[in-house]
């Protein structure tokens, strides 16, 4: 309790307090009531990294739960030998930095690195570029980074949901000749409604306040086209001395964040009743 | 049960207050220290001027200084050697060095200075967002008196003593007491492949106007391999093209109208004919081919990395990058300036390496200022910058003759000081302008807006910041 009050709640209520100044971070700070919040809302450099941190949502959450879904179940239908090491080695992204990672894929969406390569292998050469410097391209491409990121870890959440399940469902369904599919719609997947839920939250939050691996990989760039709302914040703060400015985002951020949380939960909860 | 609630809400209700304390920034201290006040632990009566030898009667003293030249081979060579020399002379003095990255430096300093634990000297950035932020909460303090008693004022002409000055209230640049002083003289160089030239029929001594350089571009475009630009590009970071765009705007005017706008003099303007046409011509060197396709991808370092390997038959960054190229090409590599447009002037991007500042904070700032004599103008400083390939700022500095390489790069720097050609940063025109130019150029060069729609969106920038101004 005291541990959160000290680190979580203080800084929070701080950062809500100095988002109604305006305050260069050096000197005497300027109360302006809520025009920072005001200004914000018409800032388009905001208004496109709240548009891009939603698309990312796309790739840092829904696409990891789909394909950590499919896994799941295809696991507890075809039990493979070994498991422990898929296990630990999808998992593996999760364990490193998030600076490693992007460092990892610039290499490797760069103009002369291994995808292209393999494109051009595909008699694809001409659709040969720089991945992370391509204003079309360059936020989806950012979008598979963190789908990497996090598929380890929700599938890991999954499988390990999975073996909680009672084998007697899984035995029933057989007997009453379910395929795959049926036995993963009817057994595998309200068994794991819980572990979804968690997962959904966990990236959720991810994919909005992401920060690291997009200050790494393109830095916001190629033009505006890859700013998030953790980066304007970064950018406001630290290089244009807009400290004030920089807490109203973070604040509207947090917000944002802990409604699309509570939503996700609602939205869970209804549906169990 | 209720006791521990209410203990805990009393507790809540104090965080809260201790939290949001009063108005931000009301603890930062007011005052600053002026050198001539502070010649600490000195043991003789307060001389006129600041103290410039003797500190080995300090007693064990530590200086913190950051620097974000870090170019190894290069300044920070220098600098590390320089270091040493001093602490030998004074080996009761320890000068802990700590370098980092341009953006991880500027990004911090500011808030580190107002801390009790930010560095004694370090380099700052000119511009508003640092320089200009420092000087107005007195973080920083003016080095005239140095400039005096070292006679620092003979190293370079009034043009280039503006870009330490500042008003005190921060607001006007390039007026008021200095504030910085700095180490080599930086501006951005076309670095040539001397082999690629000759393989397409090009003789490098031909390139003497802009329309000969572009015309060379269209040759080399043609003879290349598709996979080589002829141009080795890098702006994963923004700052690539802000570099690249000031040499093509010297071929279409001069370097002042460029410095008026930075300074903030009434009625410039970005939305020009020399500015959109510049654009223009990048653009269209994009759309042919001429730079690597994933300029945007790659860093500045590490372009000029690759043109050391070989890649590209031109790079146009800045002379810091001299050692890193002679690594790699040896006698292959060649140094100009931009060829010029019609006014035979060579104009670009340069200006001094970053300037040096002396925190308020510091309790030797006579100390301080002994190091930057020291590492900044030292016959052992001039020979050892000469030897990692860097150019000394302070005028009449001349090149060993046996490295004819290092010749061009210092040829260069002066030819630009002597056509009146530095244009500075262009970034430096407002706190937000390094994003807004490197947003924008990279939407033109791209083809997503026009040049004129990117200059209207850039004057817009200094506009909006020009009212906070007066």
């Amino acid at each position: 309790m005291l541990a959160f009050l000290l680190f979580t709640l203080a800084p929070l209520l701080h950062a809500a307090w100095l988002s109604l100044y305006d305050w260069d971070g050096l000197l005497v700070g300027r109360y302006v009531g809520l025009d920072n919040y005001r200004a914000l809302v018409s800032d388009p450099d905001v208004q496109a990294s709240f548009l891009h941190a939603g698309k990312l949502v796309g790739f840092y959450a829904v696409l990891p739960i789909g394909l950590g879904l499919v896994l799941a179940g295809v696991l507890t239908r075809h039990p493979v030998r070994g498991m422990t090491f898929f296990r630990t080695t999808l998992f593996l992204p999760q364990t490193i930095a998030g600076v490693v990672v992007a460092q990892a894929f610039v290499w490797f969406y760069a103009e002369t690195g291994p995808f292209n390569r393999v494109l051009e292998l595909l008699g694809l050469g001409d659709r040969v570029t720089a991945w992370l410097g391509d204003f079309d391209w360059a936020l989806t491409y950012v979008g598979t980074i963190g789908t990497w990121v996090t598929f380890g870890l929700c599938m890991v959440l999954f499988v390990s949901g999975t073996q909680k399940i009672s084998p007697s469902l899984y035995d029933a369904a057989r007997v009453d000749g379910a395929g795959a599919v049926r036995e993963f719609l009817a057994v595998t997947l309200p068994g794991l409604r819980n572990e979804i839920v968690v997962a959904f939250v966990l990236t959720t939050i991810n994919a909005l306040r992401g920060f690291d691996v997009i200050y790494n990989a393109t830095s916001g760039g190629p033009g505006n086209e890859t700013y998030v709302p953790a980066l304007v914040m970064f950018q406001n703060a630290f290089r244009y001395n807009k400290v004030g400015y920089s807490c109203a985002i973070a604040v509207t951020l947090a917000v944002v964040i802990f409604a699309v949380a509570t939503l996700i939960n609602l939205v869970a909860e209804r549906g169990e009743r | 049960m209720r006791k521990q609630w209410l203990g805990a809400s009393a507790l809540c209700v104090a965080l809260v207050a201790a939290a949001c304390g009063g108005t931000p920034g009301t603890t930062t201290p007011a005052s600053s220290t002026t050198p001539t006040s502070t010649p600490s632990g000195s043991t003789t009566p307060t001389p006129a001027g600041p103290q410039m030898d003797g500190f080995d009667k300090l007693g064990p003293v530590t200086l913190n200084v950051w620097s974000y030249d870090n170019q190894k081979p290069g300044l920070q060579n220098t600098i590390e050697d320089m270091t040493k020399n001093f602490m030998a002379k004074y080996p009761n003095v320890t000068i802990k060095l700590k370098f980092m990255a341009f953006n991880d430096l500027v990004n911090t300093v500011n808030r580190s200075l107002a801390s009790d634990a930010g560095p004694d000297i370090t380099e700052g950035n000119q511009g508003y967002q640092t320089d200009a932020a420092e000087v107005k909460a007195k973080l920083i303090i003016p080095l005239d008196p140095y400039v005096t008693a070292y006679g620092w004022d003979k190293w370079w002409g009034d043009s280039t003593w503006q870009i330490f000055q500042w008003t005190p209230d921060g607001k006007t640049f390039g007026q008021g007491p200095k504030w910085g002083v700095a180490q080599t003289g930086q501006n951005v160089v076309l670095y040539v492949n001397k082999a690629k030239l000759a393989a397409a029929g090009i003789d490098i001594a031909s390139l003497t106007t802009f329309d000969a350089f572009d015309a060379a571009l269209t040759t080399l475009r043609a003879k290349l391999p598709k996979s080589d630009p002829v141009i080795e590009f890098g702006n994963k970071e923004g700052y690539g093209t802000i570099h690249f765009l000031g040499g093509v705007q010297g071929a279409y005017g001069d370097a002042k109208p460029v410095r008026d706008w930075i300074y903030h003099v009434a009625g410039s303007t970005w939305e020009n004919d020399q500015n959109t046409k510049a654009l223009q011509k990048l653009a269209d060197w994009a759309k042919a081919g001429i730079f690597n396709k994933d300029y945007n991808a790659i860093g500045y370092d590490d372009a000029a990395a690759k043109f050391a390997k070989g890649s590209g038959a031109f790079l146009y960054e800045g002379n810091w990058e001299t050692a890193i190229v002679k690594k790699g090409l040896g006698d292959n590599a060649a140094v100009m300036n931009m060829p010029p447009g019609p006014s035979g002037k060579h104009v670009g991007i340069g200006a001094t390496s970053g300037p040096w500042h002396i925190s308020a904070k510091t309790k030797y700032p006579d100390l301080a200022a002994a190091w930057l004599n020291y590492v900044l103008s030292s016959p052992e400083a001039e020979a050892s910058m000469f030897q990692y390939q860097q150019i000394p700022a302070v005028a009449g500095a001349t090149a060993p003759t046996t490295d004819p390489f290092l010749g061009e790069v210092t040829q260069a720097w002066q030819q630009a000081v002597q056509d009146d050609g530095l244009m500075l940063y262009t970034d430096w025109a407002s706190p937000s302008m390094y994003d807004t130019l490197s947003k924008h150029f990279q939407l033109a060069m791209a083809g997503k807006e026009s040049p004129a729609d990117a200059a209207k969106a850039i004057q817009a920038d200094w506009a909006k910041f020009d009212t906070t101004l007066h």
